[in-house]
């Protein structure tokens, strides 16, 4: 019997060709959708993480820094440490010219996880050998070239070292600003001045193991590493934390699990499930509706239920083997596609934009499952009909039957539309179908629509930039770091080139404080918390107050808080709020040493005042000390409120939370900053540009960088308003793609089924042309029928879509501040009349195609 | 008496070479106003094929079909199309109802086709005459064999035609109710002047018109 079955499971599947195309057709669909979604969802996260791990150069778990030989060997042998690289750090180049170059000891481990492996030539072996990149290598004088020599200079241990080295191999570089030159450990061994251990005593880095790691497992990563640091210092386990060495996850590889985003993708798989089993439970049930007369016969002659259900699943099983794998290639490369147009998104915001898509096994094997799973609830139902069927009903079975009602009112005149309408009805369960469908394609082009048009560019770029132009050191726009140390100061050239061409205008420097001003404290009335920490990457303490809020803290104990020195145009560009609200009289008062202009972070969302990080109140008395001792008494005189671009740049705000972190930000006169820092940083120059001028700006900026200090970046208001729009372009073409999938299914299960209304009214259709019903009048009469779903459809998605609009979506772009919420059913519109079309041609097009032959054929096809 | 139906030397054949079927091997046939013919034969001797061609079904090999002054053979789909709706009710063996139309529906269903508003007296007349009064707003699907068969008789005579061609009308129904249904067929075609050509394969049935034709391997043979 299994032999008889496969021969009539083969034989019933090859003689369904029709049944085949469509249902492969659908899984495929299913399955490019789930793959596409796979694709882009995995590739645009691996792709952003590629992107800040190129940023930070690694791309492993975390790292263990300061380490001396024996702990480093002990560090490696941890259980729990699946690999672990070796890098020690000799110091910068001091012959490059613009390129900021590192110059370590490393192996491949190292080098394969800090993105330093050679693509071309090999790794270094030999004392005198170094991988760089191209750009390093040109930076020193010499050309990327195997064998090629060139000469570096460098300090170690207070000791200058000049050495020809040969390149035996040289990789592309990843980052603008910086790059690795690299030599095996043979140059340790052969320099072993240079790496002398004494780090515990001078903080000299030439001497200290590093390495970066990759855990076997992630889970408590953060504890794993702090513990085996506190063991490496002292075996006996009585440190708490490590005192010398230190122990970093990388939170770029191991960012916090967000419940939010997690919850949002679960509920964007679901509505994906449920549209791809609308689209198959609708082609098998209309496949076991076509067949189940066949079905029958097999009941009738023996066939068991499970028989049947056993005919019908391999028949799934084969159409699935056939559709899974062309869907799973096609959504590959639709996802594949897209995320460089995501990406593109990022390129504003970040520098060295990364975009990795790789045919993932994870994509293909999620694709699948997805789409298996799909298929397998999906067919159940139709499978259980076509096996529970009595057989002589089956036999008898006819789908034309209008549904259980015995009568109804007459019409006095019959309509083709009336009649279409009633055709309609025939299949209640599948009218629903399609008009679901269709609505859900509908209804998520409107979502996506009002999202688009309720991005407010103009809010955004406002909140970026408050000048046509800022200029800021690389950390500014690197999201890994941001503007702590003095080192990052913008030089005075830089700004006096800048400030010298033609058609700028309003300039001001804008001084802020750093890790290193720590001699200049400020009090103010707060009540801090004992808990304190220290940030690994700066040493600077930080404590808390009771809303939680944290302070960097100086050398006397009290917070350092951010604080900007700036020019009155500058000032005057900011939104003041309470206290003085005149910026001329405000900076007069301010540079006479009247008091100081504090910045409250805004709630976004209606860019109020937040009350979270609203600490001082108007004419409460700040003080200021050096060293822990009073020298001014600053009043606040104003509150301003402040955003992205007042805080740091634009996107962001790094830097402040690595200094004065959540409070306060005060705001004074150049020259009371200037007089009260020993070392004033300058951190942004920002300056408007006359009309005509700022695309020469860009070209000039854009070759400054380029050709005389690379360490500067530039954001302009143009950039960031094309930043918001393509933001918004995002919104529309990853929308529009998921809305067009979701439309492809819904016209998919109209044209199956308007085709199968053709094939099994073949019979109909010639009787009614017998009686006297023109070809023009049955094709009326199926426009008809395909115009009723599709105008059904945008009757259900226009009230739909009108419901979310007001509710879910305006809840969900009320509640994210870059937008402002306008309603609009222009999508839907739009959607409905290119479906409404598409609706009057299908039934055209089927008809033309699937009912051929003269009346008395079709007569006889069923008779 | 004067003929409204008029078929000359009529073939049809399927194929060609050694395997040409003759459905039709020249026929001739002439059918009077307002008679009932009855055309009785075996299966496959042509008899439901010499009715498509005289429907405008079909189209023939060779050969004419006269309907009053219309040349069938040589109308174009949509001109036999309309030809039929003015002029030919059809009949057919399993009814052919339109599920999703109710009895009144269906009946006006070729009126409305032609965009004309039914005479509701006349077909009030036909429908008394054949008993379907209580049934108008029912479905085709909860009606027997004998009341379906009686509303595809009122929608053939609905539009007034002057021919109804009638394909084994009592072929699914029980005895007792075709000779029902036959003698209604018979009572509304001389009660509206109508000619009714209708096939039986029922010697019997075939007793009950004013004509019977014989036709076997595609030719009359009395």
């Amino acid at each position: 019997m299994q032999d008889m079955l496969r021969i009539l499971t083969r034989r019933n599947f090859t003689a369904n060709k029709n049944r085949n195309l469509i249902a492969v057709l659908a899984i495929m669909l299913c399955t490019t959708l789930f793959t596409s979604i796979t694709t882009i969802g995995i590739g645009t996260a691996q792709s952003i993480t590629l992107t800040f791990q190129i940023q930070k150069l690694s791309k492993s778990d975390g790292d263990f820094r300061f380490m001396d030989a024996s702990q480093f060997e002990t560090m490696r042998q941890a259980e729990w440490i699946a690999e672990a690289g070796l890098r020690m750090p000799v110091g910068y180049l001091s012959n490059a010219r613009l390129h900021n170059i590192e110059f370590d000891v490393l192996d491949e481990t190292q080098a394969e996880l800090t993105f330093c492996m050679p693509s071309h030539g090999k790794t270094p072996k030999q004392a005198n050998e170094i991988v760089a990149s191209d750009k390093a290598l040109r930076d020193l004088g010499a050309e990327p070239q195997i064998g090629g020599e060139v000469t570096i200079t460098f300090s170690a241990h207070g000791k200058t070292y000049t050495m020809p080295m040969i390149i035996s191999g040289w990789y592309e570089a990843y980052n603008d600003q910086l790059s690795v030159m690299w030599s095996a450990p043979a140059f340790r061994d052969a320099n072993p001045d240079i790496f002398q251990y004494t780090y515990p005593e001078d903080h000299e880095l030439a001497g200290t193991y590093w390495s970066d790691i990759l855990a076997k497992n992630k889970t408590n990563l953060h504890d794993k590493m702090n513990d085996l640091a506190c063991l490496l210092e002292d075996p006996t386990g009585s440190l708490q934390k490590p005192e010398h060495l230190s122990a970093v996850v990388n939170t770029v590889t191991n960012p916090t699990k967000d419940n939010d985003t997690l919850a949002m993708i679960a509920i964007l798989l679901l509505l994906f499930l449920f549209c791809g089993y609308l689209l198959i439970y609708n082609i098998f049930d209309i496949a076991v509706m076509q067949e189940i007369r066949r079905f029958g016969l097999y009941r009738t002659i023996g066939m068991s239920r499970k028989q049947v259900k056993s005919l019908m699943n391999r028949q799934t099983l084969w159409l699935s083997c056939i559709g899974i794998p062309f869907g799973l290639l096609a959504g590959f490369l639709i996802g594949k596609a897209t995320i460089p147009q995501i990406m593109d998104y990022f390129d504003t915001e970040y520098q060295n934009i990364a975009v990795d898509v790789s045919p993932s096994p994870l994509i293909f094997l999620g694709g699948s499952l997805l789409s298996a799973l799909t298929i397998f609830i999906s067919t159940r139902k139709p499978i259980k009909i076509a096996a529970n069927t009595p057989p002589i009903e089956a036999f008898r079975y006819v789908e034309s039957r209008a549904g259980k009602r015995a009568s109804r009112k007459s019409c006095a005149f019959t309509s083709l539309a009336r009649l279409a309408w009633s055709n309609l009805g025939r299949n209640k369960r599948r009218s629903a179908f399609i008009v679901t469908s269709l609505t859900l394609c509908i209804v998520l082009f409107n979502c996506v629509g009002t999202a688009a048009s309720s991005m407010d560019i103009e809010k955004q770029t406002s909140y970026m930039m408050r000048t046509d132009f800022a200029i800021v050191n690389i950390v500014s726009t690197n999201n890994t770091k941001g503007f702590s140390h003095r080192s990052e100061s913008l030089k005075e050239q830089t700004i006096a080139d800048i400030a010298a061409q033609s058609g700028v205008t309003d300039g001001s420097v804008i001084y802020k404080n750093t890790a290193e001003d720590i001699n200049i404290t400020y009090g103010f009335p707060n009540a801090f918390l004992d808990e304190t920490v220290v940030r690994d990457d700066n040493d600077l303490t930080f404590c808390f107050d009771e809303a939680y809020r944290c302070f960097g803290l100086g050398s006397d104990g009290r917070p350092l808080c951010n604080v900007y020195g700036m020019e009155e145009v500058a000032i005057a560009r900011m939104d003041l709020r309470e206290g003085e609200l005149d910026a001329h009289t405000l900076y007069e008062e301010m540079e006479n040493g009247k008091g100081v202009l504090v910045g409250v972070n805004v709630n976004r969302i209606d860019m109020s005042l937040n009350e979270i990080f609203d600490i001082v109140d108007i004419g409460e008395t700040i003080t200021v000390y050096r060293d822990g001792e009073p020298i001014m008494e600053l009043p606040v005189l104003a509150k301003a409120a402040i955003n992205g671009d007042d805080i740091e740049i634009g996107y962001t705000c790094n830097g402040p939370n690595e200094v004065g972190g959540d409070g306060l930000f005060l705001y004074m006169p150049a020259n009371l900053y200037v007089s009260l820092y020993d070392e004033p940083s300058i951190y942004k120059y920002a300056f408007n540009v006359e009309e005509t001028y700022q695309a020469d700006m860009s070209a000039y900026l854009d070759n400054y960088r380029e050709e005389t200090d690379p360490d500067i970046n530039y954001l302009s208001s143009k950039a960031a308003r094309d930043s918001a729009i393509k933001f918004r372009d995002m919104i529309r073409f990853v929308g529009g793609l998921v809305g067009a999938i979701f439309g492809i299914a819904g016209v998919l299960n109209l044209t199956n089924t308007i085709i199968t209304s053709i094939l099994i009214r073949r019979h109909e259709f010639a009787t009614m042309q017998s009686i006297g019903m023109t070809n023009k009048q049955l094709t009326k009469m199926m426009l008809l029928e395909g115009l009723c779903y599709a105008a059904g459809s945008c009757i259900v998605s226009l009230a739909v879509a009108t419901a979310l609009n007001l509710t879910l979506v305006k809840g969900i772009l009320s509640s994210m501040w870059t937008f402002t919420f306008r309603f609009t059913l222009m999508p839907a519109i739009a959607t409905s009349i290119i479906l409404l079309a598409i609706s009057c041609i299908i039934p055209v097009l089927t008809l033309r195609h699937f009912y051929k032959g003269s009346i008395v054929e079709q007569l006889r096809v069923v008779q | 008496m004067e003929s409204i139906l008029k078929a000359t030397n009529l073939k049809k054949y399927y194929g060609n070479g050694e395997t040409t079927v003759k459905a039709l091997d020249g026929v001739n046939l002439e059918i009077e106003r307002g008679k009932f013919t009855a055309i009785i034969g075996t299966s496959g001797s042509g008899k439901s094929t010499l009715l498509n061609m005289l429907g405008g079904l079909d189209s023939p090999t060779e050969g004419s079909i006269q309907i009053g002054d219309t040349e069938l053979a040589k109308l174009n789909n949509e001109q036999a199309t309309l030809f039929r709706r003015k002029q030919i009710g059809f009949i057919f063996q399993n009814y052919n109802l339109i599920p999703v139309l109710t009895v009144w529906e269906n009946i006006i269903f070729p009126l409305s086709l032609d965009g004309k508003k039914p005479d509701r007296q006349f077909i009030m007349q036909v429908v008394n005459m054949l008993g379907l009064e209580n049934k108008l707003d029912t479905l085709p699907n909860n009606l027997s064999g004998g009341q379906q068969q009686r509303v595809a008789i009122a929608r053939a005579l609905a539009s007034k035609p002057s021919i109804i061609l009638a394909d084994e009308p009592t072929g699914n129904l029980d005895s007792k109710t075709s000779y029902d249904v036959i003698n209604l067929l018979k009572m509304t075609g001389a009660q509206f002047h109508q000619t009714i050509v209708m096939i039986t394969h029922n010697p019997e049935i075939a007793q009950m018109a004013d004509h019977i034709i014989r036709i076997e391997d595609g030719r009359i043979v009395a």
